[in-house]
């Protein structure tokens, strides 16, 4: 599901520290009354990129989004859109467009009107606005429904027009509140390809507020997870998921086994942490910023763990537990592995060979092995 | 034990109505039409059957005695015969009185129609958009004023408006003879001179219009109101992101999308407006005709129930037949919008 390397996916801007960002957000807060909505958020996020701002309800993701469209203003902090202070700006004033999560057509006016709309308001001439529009159409393949209504169209034609009006102005800078939100799942899938394709063509930065971890892994070049007002953790769909920075992002991202360990060894090329949950040393391959004897988490990706029938080699890394239930998905299988202490662990096997009898099933006892760099050590 | 016992049903509960309900299904009644014929019933028997009633007594002449018009049918060598007599009908097209006390009864009509919206308007607007909790105090407000008896709130305007009332005397507290005389002193050369105090409103047109838009805004606010408040905020917002400033997303979303509360509105003022009988009795002048007060004096004054009856009828006509237009021409404009 990696996305085709092109432009900002392409020369990542962000790690080079001289790049110039397109949009800065400076420790802005919003309070309503006396809750944080945003808590001093400060992010920056460079030309072309896709950036998703992925949380939860009520993780403040829209008000960050609906701050950066002009509909509300930072209790403090400041927003610059290419270089240009936005404060006290009025939405229509902004070089920025939105596609609303309602998608918010106008429902007394055509495909066509609605998408002219905000040419209209540029004073473009007639013909220029004709033009614009049927390029637009074309665009998202709507061509035959120039002249239909909002109501006489399916939802993902609405939402093609809503793109296709959000996009008309040519803004340097397009919000998409949960874009694909309203959508089934298979349409979800093919529009989620055809938005990172609009978005290549026409270069236009992307800030994309979506709750599907599924749709941001897939969308973005880089990902901004918001958790109570603040930003969790920001980086590459990759970074995100194999290396969390807490255990808040690592349980939001996929799903994730955690355990409860203590550093027994401190190194510098390895570390090693006794787990009582899990019932075995964890030997960590790299070097941890830990103490001996300090209590930590370590979580690790149900794909990441092998199971076997035999005992592996080694004293570490191995654990051992009883197959408690098995989920076929077709594709993979997840099984839940009860251990000696109690503790569950969700493992995912990939069903290579068509209707394996040989497959580890029901009530079998199992060891659990894994890769000493797999896991990530978490201290937060 | 659970509920849902299988063994243990529990007994079956006495329903009286299903028995009514049988009784009535027996002679061919089904729930449906019964709940149906009850508004039918009432509606011909205290709309239809009065109505007919007039539109007889309107085609009869007038005579002494009791009732004060002629039988439409009479008897006699063996015969019934049925006389409509049409003349009432005609006088209303060749005494001009009749023709101008309509004309300008639907001139006062519109022109306060358009007042009571241009008021009403930002008052529902303003309603829609206040918090939850001022809403509700705001409409009371509005609706507050009924729960005063109409004649008092008519005849309390009187108070405001005659010629030592509230407004002529806070007029002269504040000294506004001077600005009158500076005006006229000024720009008075053309013809345009101002009256001085006290403002003589009572007996006028102007105090009708006040009358009717005060009395009727809340029928303009209310139906307004419950199309602005189901307005979506987002709409407005994806007008001002496209670049539309607060005057543009008024005149190109709001006020189309709620040209349904407008014409509800102005339909609710409009049509009592036209009939309106004491308003124009207490406030208007003599001059002041309107098609209500004709009909006061046709049926009391003239006693000629008749010619009351064919101005009432032709009322009916006056303002049913334009709404027939309009709605015809709205489920047109559906129409055609939806096969497009």
């Amino acid at each position: 599901m990696a996305k085709k390397p092109q432009i900002a996916a392409d020369t990542r801007p962000w790690r080079d520290p001289s790049a110039k960002p397109f949009v800065r957000i400076s420790n802005v807060t919003k309070k309503f009354g006396d809750v944080y909505a945003v808590a001093d958020v400060s992010l920056d996020i460079y030309k072309g990129e896709l950036f998703c701002l992925l949380g939860g309800s009520g993780s403040g993701k829209s008000t960050l989004l609906r701050m950066l469209a002009g509909f509300e203003e930072p209790t403090s902090g400041k927003i610059e859109i290419d270089g240009q202070d936005m404060t006290g700006v009025a939405p229509y004033n902004r070089p920025v467009n939105m596609m609303f999560q309602s998608y918010a057509l106008f429902p007394h006016m055509n495909v066509e009107q609605n998408i002219a709309y905000g040419l209209k308001r540029d004073h473009l001439p007639k013909a220029e606005i004709a033009d614009r529009v049927a390029e637009l159409l074309s665009l998202v393949k709507l061509q035959d429904y120039g002249k239909r209504r909002p109501d006489q169209l399916s939802g993902g034609q609405r939402q093609r027009v809503a793109l296709a009006r959000s996009l008309a102005k040519r803004p340097k800078l397009l919000l998409l509140d949960e874009p694909l939100g309203a959508l089934d799942k298979k349409l979800r899938e093919e529009t989620q390809f055809e938005l990172v394709k609009i978005q290549e063509t026409l270069g236009v930065t992307f800030i994309v507020v979506t709750h599907d971890q599924e749709e941001a892994m897939s969308l973005a070049t880089r990902i901004g997870v918001m958790n109570y007002g603040e930003i969790a953790m920001i980086g590459e769909p990759t970074d995100i998921y194999e290396f969390p920075n807490s255990k808040f992002v690592a349980g939001f991202i996929g799903s994730v086994n955690m355990v409860e360990g203590v550093v027994t060894e401190d190194e510098a090329d390895h570390v090693r942490i006794r787990s009582a949950e899990l019932g075995c040393d964890i030997f960590v391959g790299h070097g941890v910023d830990c103490a001996p004897d300090q209590i930590l988490w370590w979580a690790i990706r149900p794909e990441k763990i092998a199971l076997s029938r035999e005992r592996p080699e080694g004293d570490a890394n191995i654990t051992k537990g009883v197959v408690e239930d098995i989920g076929y998905l077709g594709d993979m299988s997840v099984y839940q592995i009860r251990l000696d202490s109690g503790k569950h662990l969700r493992v995912t096997q990939t069903n290579t060979i068509r209707g394996n009898p040989d497959a580890i099933t029901w009530d079998e006892p199992v060891y659990c092995t894994w890769h000493d760099n797999a896991g990530s050590v978490l201290t937060v | 034990m659970s509920s849902f016992d299988i063994d243990n049903p529990a007994p079956r509960r006495h329903r009286p109505w299903t028995a009514v309900e049988r009784a009535f299904a027996a002679v061919g009644l089904s729930g449906r039409a019964l709940v149906i014929a009850a508004p039918a019933a009432w509606l011909t028997l205290l709309f239809l059957i009065p109505l007919a009633v007039v539109f007889g007594i309107s085609l009869a002449t007038k005579q002494f005695g009791k009732p004060p018009y002629s039988d439409l049918l009479t008897t006699g060598d063996g015969t019934v015969q049925l006389t409509l007599h049409l003349s009432n009908y005609v006088r209303l097209f060749t005494d001009s009185l009749y023709v101008a006390a309509y004309l300008n009864s639907i001139k006062i009509a519109f022109i306060s129609t358009i007042f009571a919206l241009l008021i009403g308007y930002p008052m529902a607007y303003f309603i829609a958009r206040s918090s939850d909790r001022w809403r509700n105090i705001l409409l009371m407000l509005v609706i507050l004023p009924f729960w005063t008896s109409f004649l008092l709130r008519v005849y309390a305007l009187t108070g405001f408006m005659r010629g030592n009332g509230v407004i002529n005397q806070f007029l002269e507290f504040i000294g506004f003879q001077h600005v009158i005389n500076g005006y006229n002193a000024v720009l008075g050369w053309a013809g345009w001179q101002m009256p001085s105090l006290p403002f003589v409103m009572m007996q006028t047109d102007f105090a009708v219009y006040v009358g009717i838009v005060y009395t009727y805004l809340p029928f303009m606010i209310l139906p307004l109101f419950t199309n602005l408040v189901k307005l979506d905020g987002a709409l407005l917002e994806a007008s001002a992101d496209l670049g539309g400033r607060p005057m543009r997303t008024f005149f190109s979303i709001t006020l189309p999308l709620s040209m349904p509360g407008v014409v509800a509105g102005s339909m609710l003022v409009f049509i009592p407006a036209i009939g309106e009988f004491v308003i124009p009795s207490l406030l208007g002048g003599p001059e002041t005709l309107m098609i209500g007060r004709v009909l006061w004096d046709e049926f009391f004054t003239n006693t000629n129930w008749p010619r009351a009856a064919a101005v009432a009828i032709a009322m009916l006509v006056v303002v049913v037949v334009p709404i027939m237009l309009l709605q015809k021409a709205q489920d047109a404009v559906q129409d055609t919008a939806r096969t497009k």
